[in-house]
């Protein structure tokens, strides 16, 4: 007779797709083979965890289509089933099956438009937090912030891209001209995502804010993340920069 | 008739002995707009286990207005490794936060090689398995510092090492933890089709006293080689044999409050809120009954 928890690994190896032989002797046949009673189990765990992906990863479903969905998913749950029962969490490295994928190679903006849905998602379920409000830093003399570094709210996430993938993102969205269409060849797109209140907002930053971002995110001083763009063709305008990234709410504290 | 329920609270436990509805994303707003004429929502815990975010201030402003169900999908009770201490955590905080009138589980297993399947999986019905299921329920309970109630399966298949009667294991599981059960009316049936026992025969043999919430839902009917299996999906409305055996069991156990549980196919709020109005009316009638008795006796 099997131990329980030798009975709970094999049965673990079932649903995620392994030999049912195993199992056969210690289930009840009862009108059904014992392999058909354990597939009620495996399509249980494949189909619910595939909802799960659907809901996180709702644009890429949209864009790669259900049979293609389904069989990404299938390979993705059995090679990383969830680590806990929390499944808003769930998903993790998605972005990069879908771009080790030779069928996306030539559409390798699905990848990118996992990631920006995997860190929307993150960014939903993520701890609260006031934004940075601007009064505190507007009683801050221009050189003495240069020594200051700001520290990312907790929503805070950066997604870049050789894609337009926020355009891509606007099309699946409720109400969207269902006849608009985007050109691949508008180029890189980086866009940042906050949820300083409600709901979580998605900015398009201009060149080069994305790179003073993810300096400032990385714990650079603001006279740091300045310097690393004095040589660009923005260098003049970095208090404009500054400015946008400020507006976003993408910070929560100065120190 | 669903007024009449309304104000008759007889229960332990503080929901009242109305039918509630499941919570879902898709009728936040309706339900906050709309206020409808239910008794209580019901959520599965897991889901509302984040650090913040929108769904859990969803989630406390509709406990302003309805008192709260936490339903456990994830404790996985029946595994053989330790509970996921972390989980654990995460359910005493999400306690604090929404103080819900009930918290409840499954007797059932769903994490092994540390992988979480998401499919309640029976156990087999034997002295280990208890041992094991038993001490997570003291240990889940230590930390919530409550009663909980757990909850029957809907099983697709049997263990030939089973050599306990499931009704037997669960009230010994009552017996040695001192928690409550959820009985899964739909389960039963479910169950009782899949196996071939009499499903009155299984409500027969649990206490009323002890059942503080009945679930009700929709199944599936899948055909496999010309046999039927039926699956608990929660994707349509309760079939005709559940209403009537849901009769059956409050004539043999007592009224409770009753959960309508849909989570696949989700349709309108106002279909929700239908099956527990027909679930109230059902109630209703047999509170009428038994206060009759209770005058004559």
């Amino acid at each position: 007779m099997l131990s329980l928890a030798e009975l709970q690994s094999a049965f673990c190896d079932v649903s995620l797709g392994g030999d049912t032989s195993i199992l056969s002797d210690v289930i009840i046949p009862d009108g059904f083979a014992p392999e058909q009673r354990l597939q009620v189990h495996c399509n249980n765990t494949t189909i619910l965890l595939t909802e799960a992906l659907v809901t996180t990863y709702r644009i890429v479903h949209e864009l790669v289509g259900e049979d293609f969905f389904t069989q990404v998913a299938r390979q993705f749950i059995r090679a990383h089933p969830p680590a806990t029962p929390c499944l808003f969490e769930y998903g993790a490295g998605f972005s990069e099956l879908l771009r080790s994928l030779p069928a996306l190679s030539e559409i390798a903006y699905i990848a990118d438009v996992a990631q920006l849905e995997w860190q929307w998602n993150s960014a939903f379920f993520a701890e609260e937090a006031a934004p940075l409000s601007v009064e505190i830093l507007a009683a801050i003399s221009p050189e003495e912030l240069e020594g200051h570094q700001l520290h990312p709210h907790p929503t805070t996430r950066l997604v870049t891209s050789a894609y337009p993938i926020k355009q891509i993102w606007d099309m699946h969205q409720d109400g969207a001209d269902p006849d608009a269409g985007v050109n691949l060849d508008d180029g890189s797109e980086a866009v940042l995502i906050v949820r300083p209140h409600a709901e979580v907002e998605l900015h398009l930053l201009s060149t080069n804010a994305d790179i003073l971002a993810s300096c400032l995110i990385s714990g650079a001083t603001i006279g740091e993340a300045f310097g690393v763009l004095e040589t660009t063709e923005d260098a003049a305008h970095l208090p404009v920069l500054f400015a946008e990234l400020i507006a976003t709410n993408m910070f929560d504290k100065i120190r | 008739m669903a007024q009449q329920a309304q104000t008759v609270q007889r229960s332990s436990s503080s929901i009242p002995v109305r039918a509630g509805i499941s919570l879902k994303t898709q009728h936040y707003k309706d339900i906050l707009e709309h206020n409808p004429d239910i008794g209580w929502l019901e959520v599965h815990s897991e889901n509302y286990m984040a650090d913040g975010g929108p769904s859990l201030r969803w989630l406390e402003a509709l406990r302003e207005r309805f008192p709260v169900s936490l339903h456990g999908v994830g404790m996985s009770l029946g595994s053989t490794t330790p509970l996921d201490q972390n989980h654990l955590k995460r359910l005493v905080d999400l306690q604090r936060r929404i103080k819900p009138s009930v918290v409840s589980e499954h007797l059932s297993w769903s994490i092994a090689n540390g992988a979480y399947l998401n499919d309640l999986i029976p156990l087999p019905y034997t002295e280990e398995s208890l041992d094991i299921f038993c001490a997570h329920v003291i240990e889940m309970q230590d930390a919530l510092k409550r009663s909980v109630l757990i909850e029957n399966p809907s099983t697709y298949l049997r263990y030939e090492h089973s050599v306990i009667p499931e009704t037997e294991f669960l009230l010994e599981v009552v017996k040695r933890t001192d928690c409550n059960v959820l009985l899964d009316v739909n389960n039963v049936y479910v169950s009782s089709q899949n196996h071939g026992f009499d499903p009155h025969t299984y409500i027969d043999q649990i206490p009323g006293k002890k059942v503080l919430e009945y679930h009700m839902a929709g199944h599936a009917k899948t055909e496999i080689d010309g046999h039927t299996i039926r699956i608990d999906d929660h994707g349509s409305s309760v079939c005709d044999q559940v209403w009537d055996l849901y009769s059956y069991t409050i004539s043999k156990l007592g009224v409770k409050p009753t959960l309508i549980e849909w989570d696949s196919n989700i349709p309108g709020l106002d279909v929700l809120v239908g099956e527990a109005h027909k679930a109230d009316a059902i109630l209703a009638h047999h509170l009428v009954k038994e206060d009759t008795h209770a005058f004559v006796g």
